[in-house]
C-alpha cells in the first residue's frame, strides 16, 4: 500500500505544480482537480465509499468552480517557471515528512500509545500526509498572496487549504465523518471565494 | 434535531438569496426574509438542550447555542427588512444566513475541528458577498476588490490557523498525549503556550484587533453598516467562543505563563484602547461602530489571559451582548444614512428631532451599550477586565465603560442641536398617511384600503425603519440585561 500511497503522493504534488505554473486555465484546473482528488485517496485503509465519494466530489467541484470561473481569457503563469515550482514542492514534502518522522519517533520515545501512524513501515500514511501537505502549502502560499487577483490565487487559495486538512490528518489521525463533511464545505467554499474574487478581477480590467 | 434543521433551512435558504441577488431582486429578498422567519421560528421552539449523534461526532444543544441562534436570527431579520428598506441589493441577508447556519452547526458540534472548519466556510461568505456587493456598487473606488480578497484571506487564515493548532494540541505528539514530545516540564509549558499564542493570532486576526485592523477597517469603509454584524460582530462572537472553550480544553489554563498573559493582555488593550479613542474622535459614524465592535472583540480577548471557567462565562455573555447592542447601532447607522444621506457628525444635526423614533432607539443603544451594574453586560465587562488585570482592574472596566458614554453620546448631542438643512430636508420621521387615501379604514371599502397598504408603506418608508431600529435597540437591552441566557 505504501507504494500506492508514494504514487499518489507524486501525483498531487505534479498536479499542484501544473495547476501554479502552467499558461492554460483549462490545463490549471485539471492539474487542481489531480492534487485534490489525490488528496483525497491519502489514508489507509481508504475510508467508507460515502466518505471517499465526498472527498472526491468536494475536490471536483472545487476545481470546477475555479475553472468556471476564469473562462479561456485570463493566463497568469508562476514567475518562477515549473522547474523551480516543482523543486520547491519538493523541498517542502521533505522537509514535511522530515518532521513528521522526527515527530513520531519522539512520540514513541516517550512511549506515547497511539502515536501518528505505529506502523512498523518507516514510511508512514501520516508521514507521507504531511509531506504532502507542506508540498501544497509551499506551492499555495506563493500564489495565495502575491500577485494579482485571478486563477492563479484562487488556485493558491485552495492549495493552502488543502494544505491545512492534510497536515491536520498528518499530524493528528484520520478525521471523523463530521469533520469530514467540515472540511469538505471548507473546500467548497474556499474555491467559490477565489472563483468569486477571480471573476470580480477579470472584470475589472 | 432542531440544530440540524435549524442550519439546513439557514443554508438553503442563505444560498438561494445568494444565487438569485443578482437577477431576481425583489425574490432574493422574499426569499431571505422567508429563511429569516423560518430560522427564528425553529430558534424559538428549539429546546434548550438535546443531542444528536451524527458522523461520530454529536451536535449537542445547549442554551447558549439556543440564545446566540434566536438573537441572530432575530435582528438579521430586521435588517433583512431595512435593507428592503434602504432599497439595496441584498447583500446582508443571505450571507447572514449562511453565516448563522455555520455557527449554529460549529457551536454545537463537539469535534472542535470540525467546528472550526463550519465556521470557517460559512464565515468568509459574510465578507465576500457584501465586499463585492460593495464593489460593484462602487466600482470608482479601486481598492475595494483588493480589500475583500484580504477580508477573504483573513477570515480562512484565521480558521486554517485555528485549525492547526486543534489538530497539533489533539496530536499525540502534542499536550494531551501524555506529556507528549516535551514532557511534563518547562518545554511541555512552552508548547501550550506557544499554541495558545498561535489561537490568539487566529483571532486578533478574525476580529481584526490592532494592529491587524487594517483589512477590517477598508472593509467597513466599503459595505453597507448592515453588513458589518454578520461579518465581524457575529462572525467573530463564534469564533471565540469556539476558539475560548477549544483552547481550555485542550490547552488547559496552564497554558497561560506570565509571557503569554502578558502578550495577550498587551494586545487586548491596545486594542481597547485605541479602538476606543479612534471611535471618540471620529466623526464618520461607520468609523465610529467599527472601532467600537473592534473594541469589544479586545475585551473578549481577555479571556484567554486566565482559560478559567468564570471568564469563559463572562465572554459568552459579553460576545451576544455586544453583538446584539452593535447590531442596534449599526442598523441605526444604516438608517440615518439612508434617510439623511449624511455620515459625518456635523451633516447629522438635529436627527433625532426630526426622527423622534430613532432618537429613542439611540438612547436605548447607549444604555444597552453602557450597561448598568447588574446587568449582564456590564458586569461580563467588569469581569473580564477585573480577572486579567487584578487590582486595576476594576477602574479600567470603569473607565472602559464610559467610553461608549463618550462615543455614542457625541452623536447623541448632534441629535438635540438645531435641525440642519439637509436633515430638514430628509424624509420625516413621523408617520403619515398616503395622499391617495380619501376616507378613513372605517368609511373606505376593505379592498380600497387594502390597495393602498404598498402606497402608505412607501410613504412611512422612514418612520417604519426607524420602527425596526427601535425593535433592534429593545433586543440590545434585553440581552445587555440578560446576557447569553444562563450557557
Amino acid at each position: 500500500m505504501t507504494i500506492a500511497l508514494v504514487a499518489i503522493i507524486l501525483a498531487i504534488g505534479a498536479g499542484a505544480v501544473v495547476a501554479v505554473s502552467t499558461r492554460e486555465p483549462a490545463a490549471a484546473a485539471i492539474g487542481l482537480a489531480i492534487a485534490l482528488v489525490g488528496s483525497a485517496l491519502v489514508a489507509d485503509p481508504l475510508p467508507s465509499a460515502a466518505i471517499l465519494g465526498v472527498r472526491i466530489v468536494a475536490g471536483l467541484l472545487a476545481a470546477t468552480l475555479v475553472r468556471s470561473a476564469v473562462g479561456g481569457s485570463e493566463s497568469q503563469p508562476s514567475p518562477l517557471g515549473w522547474p523551480a515550482e516543482a523543486m520547491l514542492a519538493t523541498a517542502g514534502a521533505v522537509a514535511g515528512i522530515g518532521v513528521a518522522l522526527a515527530l513520531e519517533a519522539l512520540s514513541g520515545a516517550t512511549g506515547l500509545a497511539g502515536g501518528p501512524d505505529s506502523g512498523s513501515e518507516w514510511l508512514t500514511v501520516m508521514a507521507l500526509a504531511t509531506g504532502a501537505g507542506t508540498s501544497l502549502l509551499v506551492l499555495g502560499a506563493a500564489s495565495s498572496i502575491h500577485g494579482r487577483p485571478g486563477m492563479r490565487r484562487a488556485i493558491g487559495l485552495v492549495l493552502v487549504t488543502q494544505a491545512v486538512l492534510l497536515i491536520r490528518v498528518g499530524i493528528a489521525g484520520p478525521a471523523i465523518d463530521l469533520e469530514e463533511i467540515a472540511r469538505a464545505a471548507l473546500l467548497v467554499a474556499t474555491a467559490a471565494t477565489g472563483a468569486a474574487l477571480a471573476r470580480a478581477g477579470a472584470t475589472s480590467e | 434535531m432542531s440544530i440540524a434543521i435549524l442550519a439546513a433551512v439557514a443554508l438553503a435558504t442563505g444560498l438561494g438569496t445568494v444565487f438569485l441577488e443578482d437577477r431576481h431582486r425583489s425574490l432574493a429578498f422574499a426569499f431571505g426574509v422567508a429563511g429569516g422567519v423560518a430560522v427564528l421560528g425553529i430558534a424559538l421552539v428549539m429546546p434548550p438542550e438535546e443531542s444528536l449523534a451524527i458522523g461520530g461526532g454529536g451536535i449537542v444543544g445547549t442554551p447558549l447555542v439556543r440564545s446566540l441562534a434566536v438573537t441572530w436570527s432575530a435582528s438579521l431579520l430586521m435588517l433583512a427588512l431595512l435593507e428592503l428598506g434602504i432599497g439595496a441589493r441584498p447583500a446582508v441577508v443571505g450571507p447572514s444566513l449562511i453565516g448563522l447556519s455555520a455557527a449554529s452547526i460549529a457551536l454545537a458540534t463537539s469535534d472542535p475541528a470540525s467546528s472550526m472548519a463550519f465556521l470557517a466556510a460559512g464565515g468568509v461568505a459574510g465578507v465576500v458577498i457584501p465586499g463585492l456587493s460593495g464593489w460593484i456598487d462602487g466600482p470608482s473606488s479601486a481598492s475595494r476588490l483588493p480589500t475583500t480578497g484580504r477580508g477573504a484571506l483573513a477570515i480562512l487564515g484565521s480558521g486554517l490557523l485555528a485549525l492547526a493548532v486543534i489538530a497539533w494540541s489533539a496530536s499525540a505528539a502534542g499536550p494531551l498525549g501524555s506529556g507528549g514530545i516535551f514532557g511534563q516540564d518547562e518545554g511541555s509549558l512552552l508548547g501550550t503556550g506557544l499554541a495558545l499564542l498561535v489561537m490568539v493570532a487566529a483571532v486578533a486576526i478574525r476580529c481584526g484587533l490592532i494592529p491587524l485592523h487594517v483589512w477590517a477597517a477598508r472593509f467597513m469603509e466599503g459595505v453597507s453598516p448592515l453588513a458589518v454584524p454578520a461579518a465581524f460582530s457575529w462572525g467573530a462572537a463564534a469564533f471565540i467562543l469556539i476558539a475560548l472553550p477549544s483552547s481550555q480544553v485542550l490547552l488547559g489554563p496552564t497554558a497561560v505563563g506570565d509571557v503569554e498573559r502578558l502578550l495577550i493582555i498587551g494586545l487586548s488593550v491596545v486594542s481597547l484602547v485605541l479602538g476606543g479613542l479612534a471611535a471618540m474622535v471620529h466623526d464618520d459614524i461607520e468609523h465610529v461602530l467599527g472601532y467600537s465592535i473592534l473594541q469589544d472583540a479586545g475585551i473578549a480577548v481577555l479571556a484567554f489571559a486566565s482559560l478559567t471557567p468564570d471568564a469563559a462565562a463572562a465572554a459568552r455573555d459579553w460576545l451576544v451582548a455586544s453583538a446584539t447592542v452593535k447590531t442596534a447601532f449599526a442598523a441605526w447607522a444604516a438608517v440615518v444614512r439612508s434617510t439623511y444621506g449624511g455620515h459625518r457628525l456635523a451633516d447629522l444635526g438635529g436627527w433625532a428631532r426630526h426622527s423622534p423614533a430613532l432618537g429613542i432607539a439611540f438612547a436605548g443603544i447607549i444604555v444597552a451599550a453602557v450597561g448598568l451594574p447588574g446587568t449582564a453586560l456590564f458586569e461580563a465587562r467588569s469581569d473580564l477586565i477585573s480577572g486579567a488585570l487584578p487590582g486595576i482592574g476594576p477602574i479600567i472596566a470603569l473607565l472602559v465603560a464610559l467610553m461608549p458614554l463618550v462615543y455614542l453620546g457625541r452623536i447623541a448631542l448632534a441629535g438635540i442641536a438645531p435641525v440642519t438643512t439637509a436633515i430638514a430636508a430628509g424624509p420625516s420621521g413621523r408617520p403619515r398617511r398616503s395622499a391617495g387615501r380619501a376616507t378613513g379604514w372605517s368609511e373606505g371599502s376593505r379592498v380600497q384600503a387594502i390597495r393602498l397598504v404598498p402606497a402608505d408603506l412607501r410613504a412611512n418608508r422612514a418612520p417604519l425603519m426607524a420602527l425596526g431600529v427601535v425593535v433592534l435597540a429593545a433586543m440590545a437591552l434585553a440581552t445587555s440585561i440578560g446576557g447569553a441566557g444562563g450557557s
